[in-house]
């Protein structure tokens, strides 16, 4: 049976290029170093909501049609329209992504990436403070001290912490692995222990133990290697295995960042708490903070999407900043699909800007709030729409969604997913990263290659193939209406 | 004086920096209906969109004066630019109202929407209704806020109000949402009733007047005693006691950030320090 080695995971940002697939008859049997959803994507793609012929809504209902027909309707559509917008793009290739542009910028519309509903805060910070970054590699050779602030790499990029981080095996840093480890079988012993003496002694309840430790010094913040410090309303799985974990009060993120760069600075606080969290633990983190080698943080939408938003990620890039007199800090933030990275690197060198670009002008205009999807749509401003590998109706606010499905909707995805169900035209697609090879950017803005390893089913194109007919088909009835335009 | 009335009700966004007093100086009618203007995608004739009257009065402004009537929320960039006369909204106005206005005035009865005043360096806008987010601050990625000027709102105003303020002068009768005066460099920003989180945040000189309720000081402010008043303007004082912070100590600020003593109970922790 033959094996594909080093295939890249098209799941998440982490991008694990070291998957190992076993092929036989032409499916994907086997999935080797993948985490729970790199093996589920890639044994279950081809499953029961896959949609394998172009449907076409008439009379109220989608019906099969030929692919042409399909490009032609959706040609229809867009060049129709007087403000359409185009969004999606963070779970295909960069090559589809530089023809979605293309296209944008022909019809005149708007066109989006998924960012826009995860870190188009940071972005936009980035823009404003900069930001002091570096690759994945130089935090797993280097990094001592390891943050992740609103995010939980155990459950949305379970490899990360494996790969990258804290569990990673180093040039210069060791795993923590086998500390973790140790760690679990001490607890688990104490555990036991307890339960036993509770049960035949004592017969007292359990106690629950404070989120700062009763009121004593964190006795493994100050310990040699490399450190995990966990940053989150809740105490999730990533936070279990931290060494540190502080639990902020929701949406108050701003001010406990905003804590810690006075504490850096060696500034006195008014307060004696800061977000639930008392000043002297906060001290004790920064302390850490300053004595690290190399520190890194990593930021998920838990820091992005709570109340603050954009200028959360204002401070946290300050705070690394402000690090950076003191000490070796990077900045990183998690990102989620596999690709929205390089939907954001390609957007930015064709058009200047990441994402929410307008074409409607006839040159790229970029203002989220304004030229961003969900508050167009929430205006109720569009009056077409193109979605490319993403399910809007799924998760946007309900208003955007009902204004939306109001208008004609085109959909172009490999799945039936709820936006399919409530479009206009559905164009089936091959899956980037398993039936359609392309490049990806990994969270670190590395671009890798990704695999072909499976046919599509017969007939299915790739998104960037798709792309390039509407968007012939496009300039084919535009290049009619300038002539019958001049004729007149 | 022109007047302009929509002859329909608008979907799409529409750009119209034209639609300024320095444009329509010294133009006929006819020449104002030919001025372009962005409808969505398409390129327009102002004249397809809005009816434009002269209406020859004996007391004829000096400079121009432009009326609008009717609601104008989907439209954009009005009164961009401008240097003279005066522009007079009956009804709702869209984004980038008055956006790096440089003199002039600007009347809205009714509610504008995000960056009005955006970057202004002088002249007057004030608005009868509400004003959305980024009042008075720069566009994405600029630091670069309003220089002069004054804004007056008599509703209330959303987040970000005065963004990265250089100079100049904001005055809310209303409320204000959250990050006001954020990265605030200079200039005063009044906010008679209650105010959102994190005023003043990251400022480094200025002055910002809370009258009604502070959710919460951030705690980068440090408390610098109790006033009993505190100025707007050279005749506008507000005679109360205030609390005064001074911030933000991340960007070793200067900036004073007055809260009313009565209306924030929350804040007496503070009285401890004094």
């Amino acid at each position: 049976m033959p094996v594909v080695k080093a295939v890249t995971c098209p799941v998440c940002g982490s991008l694990c290029d070291d998957i190992e697939l076993t092929i036989e008859d032409k499916e994907i049997v086997k999935v080797k170093n993948g985490c729970a959803m790199c093996e589920s994507k890639f044994l279950n793609y081809n499953g029961k909501h896959r949609i394998r012929k172009p449907l076409i809504r008439k009379d109220g209902k989608l019906v099969k049609a030929t692919l042409k027909e399909a490009v032609r309707k959706t040609a229809e559509i867009l060049a129709e329209a007087n403000y359409p917008i185009l969004y999606g793009w963070s779970s295909t290739s960069c090559e589809a992504t530089r023809v979605g542009l293309e296209l944008a910028e022909e019809v005149g519309g708007v066109i989006d990436n998924t960012a826009v509903v995860c870190h188009g805060p940071s972005l936009l910070s980035v823009q404003e403070i900069g930001i002091s970054s570096c690759t994945l590699g130089q935090i797993r050779h280097r990094a001592d001290l390891v943050i992740y602030w609103g995010s939980d790499p155990w459950s949305a990029h379970p490899r990360h912490i494996e790969r990258y981080t804290t569990f990673s095996e180093g040039r210069f840093e060791r795993s923590e692995w086998r500390g973790y480890v140790a760690k679990i079988k001490a607890s688990i012993g104490r555990k036991k222990i307890e339960s036993v003496l509770r049960r035949l002694f004592l017969k007292k309840k359990p106690t629950v133990p404070s989120s700062y430790l009763e009121g004593r010094v964190c006795p493994t913040i100050s310990r040699e290697g490399r450190k995990l410090i966990v940053i989150d309303v809740r105490r999730t799985k990533s936070a279990e295995m931290a060494d540190y974990f502080i639990q902020v009060e929701p949406n108050k993120d701003y001010e406990l960042l905003q804590a810690f760069r006075a504490l850096i600075r060696d500034q006195e606080l008014d307060v004696d708490k800061v977000a639930g969290v008392p000043v002297e633990y906060l001290e004790e983190v920064s302390d850490a903070m300053v004595g690290c080698n190399f520190g890194a943080l990593f930021f998920g939408v838990g820091l992005t999407m709570s109340r603050g938003k954009l200028r959360n990620i204002d401070a946290a890039l300050s705070l690394v900043r402000d690090l950076n007199t003191r000490t070796k800090f990077i900045i990183m933030p998690m990102r989620g699909h596999f690709n929205v990275a390089g939907a954001n690197t390609v957007s930015t060198w064709q058009t200047g800007y990441p994402y929410a670009v307008d074409f409607s002008l006839g040159y790229p205009r970029y203002n989220p709030g304004e030229t961003s999807v969900v508050d167009v749509l929430m205006r109720k401003e569009s009056d077409a729409a193109l979605i490319v590998a993403s399910d809007p109706v799924a998760n946007f606010p309900r208003k955007a969604a009902e204004h939306l499905v109001e208008n004609p909707l085109v959909v172009v995805d490999p799945h039936m997913n709820a936006t399919a169900h409530m479009a206009d035209v559905v164009l089936p697609s091959a899956f980037v990263g398993i039936e359609a090879s392309g490049t990806a950017y990994r969270m670190d803005h590395v671009p890798l290659p990704l695999k072909r390893v499976a046919e599509p089913p017969r007939g299915v194109l790739p998104d960037e193939e798709i792309l390039r007919r509407i968007l012939s088909e496009v300039r084919k009835i535009k290049r009619k209406k300038q002539v019958a335009a001049e004729a007149q | 004086m022109i007047h302009l009335y929509p002859k329909k009700e608008f979907d799409l966004p529409l750009i119209a920096e034209c639609i300024n007093p320095d444009v329509f100086q010294n133009e006929t009618c006819e020449k104002i209906e030919q001025l372009k203007i962005w409808e969505g995608n398409s390129q327009k004739k102002l004249g397809e969109l809005f009816k434009v009257e002269e209406n020859q009065t004996a007391s004829q402004p000096e400079k121009t004066a432009i009326t609008i009537y009717g609601d104008m929320s989907k439209v954009r960039k009005i009164g961009a630019c401008m240097q003279n006369g005066e522009i007079m909204i009956q009804g709702n106005v869209g984004m980038h109202l008055g956006e790096e206005m440089k003199g002039g005035k600007i009347t809205v009865h009714g509610d504008a929407g995000g960056w009005a005043g955006s970057m202004m360096k002088g002249g007057v806008i004030e608005i009868h209704g509400n004003a959305s987010d980024y009042l008075g601050a720069p566009y994405r990625g600029s630091s670069e806020g309003m220089r002069g000027g004054k804004i007056i709102i008599h509703g209330n105003v959303g987040s970000e109000t005065g963004a990265h303020i250089q100079n100049g002068m904001i005055k809310i009768y209303g409320s204000a949402g959250q990050f006001a005066g954020f990265r605030m460099r200079k200039g005063i920003i009044y906010v008679q009733n209650d105010c959102g989180g994190r005023a003043g945040a990251c400022m480094t000189e200025g002055t910002i007047i809370v009258g009604g309720l502070l959710e919460s000081v951030l705690p980068t402010f440090s408390i610098e005693g109790v006033r009993k008043k505190a100025k707007i303007e050279e005749d506008e004082v507000v005679e109360s006691p205030f609390y005064l912070f001074l911030g933000d100590l991340t960007e070793s600020g200067k900036g004073r950030l007055y809260v009313a003593k009565e209306k924030n109970p929350h804040l007496r922790i503070y009285e401890r320090l004094l």
